[in-house]
């Protein structure tokens, strides 16, 4: 076998087979039996890393739609990454490792994982965060997995405007349990929770009342601080927008038991749609019902501090059948990025890109209420990021007329929603970042202007 | 030995407060904007200039061994090189500034990949269809666990098909996947081969069935010439076959698992297809089921039409298990992989792991107990229990050597477990390298390999301590 393509050392090869008895690679395979042997496969042979890279460029330039403004959200969001961040994450000894475990020779992975959960905590006013989850809609599906084994409890009180793929998601991870998945209510005139609702379902079957901030109207719930109040024993899980709480109170100081984010937003590219970074934190009391991978500081016999996988025995390396969650491969190397891009931006950096969005949203609202033909204002809570239009079109027509004028944007609440209402008709969502600019704002207002 | 890992007292990052230095946007912003009874004044993070952060990264990546470092042999995880054209093409902005609810017109060439890939991973596994959309493998396994049960309730036999059938040498994520799904989990014996127990297996299989999850090559690295009986066994009870494709990479392009006749099958694109594994992740696990179980796989499927490609959401009776389409940016790089290998590329690289992994088999055969005889695949499994000498010492005497330590007591079949997979990216001279170190070891006296390992970051550390004082930030 000639292998010009690698100047690979064919020598190797033929010392290793003939130290084995074997004339050829055929000989390493004898014990697959014909019956089940494929033959070549039909595909094109390599490419030189030149061609490739051309060819991938020449795909990627299909994607180029870099005139357009963009607003689109709804649980991912372009946001201004430093270039350290990308910086850091291209090292290779984090980049090309995996999971830490022989420690010793690990540590840099273990502590970067440990400031990771230490960081993530204070910012979400938590105890304990694990080295990460999949992505935020993920891990809801394990808090409130999570939450069945800690009070064996089966009813579940989730907001019926919560988004279609986070419904789905906890369905499918609650499929093989015995669990009730129940909607309450937002009021239609704030946008926020329906508090009365929330109490005339609660009964000691409630394993968890999951609130959402801000919620999928994009609303920031000033009523997430009066359900604690309401549980009767029932845990509080909180699903968060991680930048928001550069302004905005924690899940901690409301009371959640278990507080869950996507992470994307914390110096991670919108890569369509992954990788992505599940947030996961909890009450330090849960700890031992909780899913995945969580580092802890020790000692090493020297008496230096050094940081070791801990708790191990609740994962399924360990447990198999009887462990707290499946997950093994995690997205450690997304919580270096949080971690970097919090540490990066500092303080003021987060509040800044908080404030930037909200602002953004109010010059959205502002711009649009002024032409008269949309509802910018369906609802009186603060939008965050997310706001929701009424526009009285089809969504076709106004997809149409947002490419027309190079526009990104316009995700209909029909499409996103599990359960949408007659009311949620005709919303559809525009989003703002703190990149946002008031010529990508007055594009918009005066594409919308345009309908009639 | 000369090899001493990089070491910095580095502190906690939270200790080096000073200022911040990165300015996010200008201009002054009043958090009035926010309702009163939500707002605060900072968050809880901490200030440090951006250098102090870089240079805090980079010291610690110092302390951290990667493939990128030296040989790799963990078992079962397949640490082969991670192309370095892979990370070009994944950085290019026109792939990773694409927001995933862009309408299909604008993000055609991601599209293109992800239906190239599809159709990559068809003609390899010889299944029918694929989606792109779970994350890593254990979520390829719920998925197929999913896909499982949902085929038996749509056939009304849920409620007696109550357990899934699992060797006693598979990977732990599958019982934990099974019971993730609400299945029961019975677990069968291996013979003294290696290979699934004919007779424990038409004893375990039975009406009561769901479905049967192996890997083939197994976790011990031996192929299991019975497959075809496997497969006869199990669907003749009306029950399904799972794939856990962790260790496709000895037989890739050599055999498939349509071929061998299983129903679902979850690809490791972090394994096979040399997407780095981020010190933990993130990975990728397409799920690729035969037609029968088509309408059962999470949305959506990319598909082609002479307009463009464009995503299929009509497969919904399972509904998605994430957020999206899938770890585009792995999916993109595995893409890149198969591409640059092709057909040639891939099967050779596959003859390389497997003749790696048989070479250092018969060479460590002198010094240890090999777990059973005969060819092997892409890993070999070892005992030290007749040495006298722990596993545990033996992975700690190779990181003090420069290399990374096999995977041990693992798989849990074998006392005293090293379970070492080679791949196909390490030469001959590191072979014989690892080789001699583990030798090395087996001279040592208890006493001194007993304090290893002295020349990495931190010497051993107390597990114990750590779980009992749960010191977690």
């Amino acid at each position: 076998m000639i292998d010009i393509w690698r100047g690979a050392n064919l020598d190797d090869d033929f010392a290793m087979l003939d130290y084995l008895g074997f004339k050829n690679f055929e000989d390493l395979f004898s014990d697959i039996p014909a019956k089940i042997r494929k033959g070549n496969l039909r595909m094109d042979p390599h490419h030189s890393e030149y061609d490739l890279i051309r060819q991938a460029g020449f795909l990627a330039s299909k994607n180029n739609y870099e005139d357009f403004s963009n607003f689109l959200g709804c649980g991912v969001y372009d946001r201004i990454i430093p270039s350290s961040v990308d910086s850091i994450l291209s090292r290779s000894e984090f980049l090309t490792a995996y999971t830490p475990y022989q420690a010793e020779i690990s540590q840099g992975m273990l502590q970067s994982l440990f400031e990771y959960q230490s960081i993530i905590s204070d910012l979400f006013g938590m105890d304990v965060t694990n080295s990460s989850m999949y992505d935020g809609p993920t891990s809801l599906g394990e808090a409130v997995r999570m939450a069945i084994r800690v009070n064996e409890r089966r009813v579940i009180l989730l907001p019926e405007n919560i988004y279609r793929n986070k419904m789905k998601i906890i369905e499918n991870y609650t499929s093989g349990l015995n669990v009730v998945l129940q909607t309450y209510k937002l009021d239609d005139r704030t946008g926020m929770i329906d508090l009365n609702d929330i109490a005339s379902k609660i009964n000691q079957d409630v394993s968890a009342v999951v609130v959402e901030n801000p919620n999928s109207y994009g609303i920031i719930d000033e009523n997430v601080l009066k359900v604690k109040e309401l549980l009767n024993g029932a845990l509080l899980i909180a699903y968060v927008d991680p930048v928001s709480l550069g302004a905005v109170r924690p899940p901690g100081s409301y009371g959640a038991d278990i507080a869950v984010a996507e992470g994307q937003q914390l110096g991670i590219h919108q890569n369509f749609g992954g990788p992505y970074l599940g947030i996961f934190t909890f009450r330090k009391e849960l700890a031992r019902k909780a899913p995945g991978r969580i580092i802890g500081q020790t000692t090493d016999v020297n008496g230096r501090t050094g940081y070791v996988m801990t708790l191990q025995t609740r994962e399924q390396h360990i447990r198999r059948a009887k462990a707290t969650s499946n997950i093994c491969t995690n997205q450690a190397l997304m919580a270096v990025a949080a971690v970097s891009y919090l540490t990066i931006i500092g303080p003021d950096g987060l509040r800044k890109v908080a404030l930037a969005s909200a602002e953004n949203s109010i010059k959205l609202k502002k711009s649009l209420s002024s032409l008269g033909n949309v509802n910018a204002d369906i609802f009186t809570g603060t939008s965050f990021s997310d706001v929701p239009v009424r526009i009285d079109i089809e969504v076709e027509k106004l997809q149409e007329k947002l490419k027309h004028d190079k526009i990104f944007g316009g995700i209909d609440a029909s499409s996103l929603f599990a359960f949408p209402r007659k009311t949620d008709e005709h919303i559809y969502f525009f989003s703002v970042t703190e990149k946002t600019t008031d010529d990508d704002i007055k594009r918009l207002s005066d594409s919308l202007g345009g309908i009639r | 030995m000369s090899f001493k890992q990089a070491t910095y007292d580095e502190p906690h990052i939270k200790s080096m407060q000073s200022r911040t230095t990165f300015e996010t946007i200008t201009g002054e912003f009043s958090n009035s904007i926010i309702p009163q009874s939500m707002r605060i004044d900072q968050p809880s993070v901490p200030m440090i200039p951006e250098y102090d952060v870089v240079r805090h990264y980079t010291r610690l990546s110092e302390m951290n061994y990667s493939v990128d470092t030296g040989f790799y042999p963990l078992g079962s995880c397949t640490m082969k090189f991670n192309p370095k054209y892979a990370d070009k093409i994944a950085a290019m902005h026109l792939f990773s500034e694409t927001h995933p609810l862009r309408p299909e017109w604008s993000v055609q060439g991601s599209l293109a990949v992800m239906y190239e890939l599809q159709e990559y991973l068809k003609e390899i596994s010889d299944m029918d269809e694929v989606s792109l959309q779970p994350l890593a493998g254990a979520q390829g396994e719920l998925t197929g666990v999913l896909i499982i049960r949902k085929y038996f309730e749509l056939k009304g036999e849920l409620d007696t098909r109550r357990e899934i059938v699992i060797p006693d040498s598979a990977h732990g994520t599958n019982p934990a996947s099974a019971a993730m799904g609400g299945f029961d989990v019975v677990e069968i014996p291996s013979n003294k081969n290696g290979t699934v127990d004919i007779d424990a297996l038409k004893y375990a299989v039975t009406e009561k069935t769901a479905g049967f999850m192996i890997t083939n090559p197994n976790t011990l690295g031996i192929f299991d010439p019975d497959i075809l009986e496997i497969a006869e066994i199990v669907h003749s009870k009306g029950a399904l076959l799972y794939y856990d494709g962790a260790n496709l990479n000895a037989i890739l392009g050599i055999t498939s698992p349509g071929i061998m006749g299983f129903d679902i099958v979850h690809f490791n694109l972090h394994k096979t297809f040399a997407t780095p594994h981020g010190g933990g992740g993130p990975g990728a696990a397409p799920v690729a089921v035969k037609k029968h179980l088509a309408d059962l796989l999470p949305p959506p499927i990319v598909r082609k039409n002479n307009a463009g490609y464009y995503m299929d959401y009509s497969n919904s009776k399972l509904g998605n298990i994430a957020s999206f389409y899938g770890s585009f940016g792995v999916l993109l790089r595995a893409w890149s992989y198969i591409k640059r290998n092709g057909a040639d590329g891939l099967k050779l690289n596959s003859s390389r792991a497997v003749l790696n992994a048989n070479y250092l088999a018969k060479k460590l055969s002198k010094s240890l107990k090999i777990s059973h005889d005969g060819l092997k695949k892409h890993e070999v499994v070892f005992s030290s229990e007749q040495t006298g000498v722990r596993a545990l010492d033996i992975a700690k005497y190779i990181i003090d050597s420069g290399m990374h330590a096999p995977t041990v007591y693992f798989p849990l079949i074998v006392k005293e477990a090293l379970m070492i997979e080679p791949t196909e990216t390490v030469t001959k001279r590191d072979l014989d390298a690892f080789v001699d170190i583990i030798e090395r070891s087996l001279k040592e006296d208890h006493e001194t390999i007993s304090k290893r390992p002295i020349n990495t970051a931190s010497g051993r550390l107390d597990d114990v301590k750590a779980a009992r004082e749960l010191i977690l930030k």
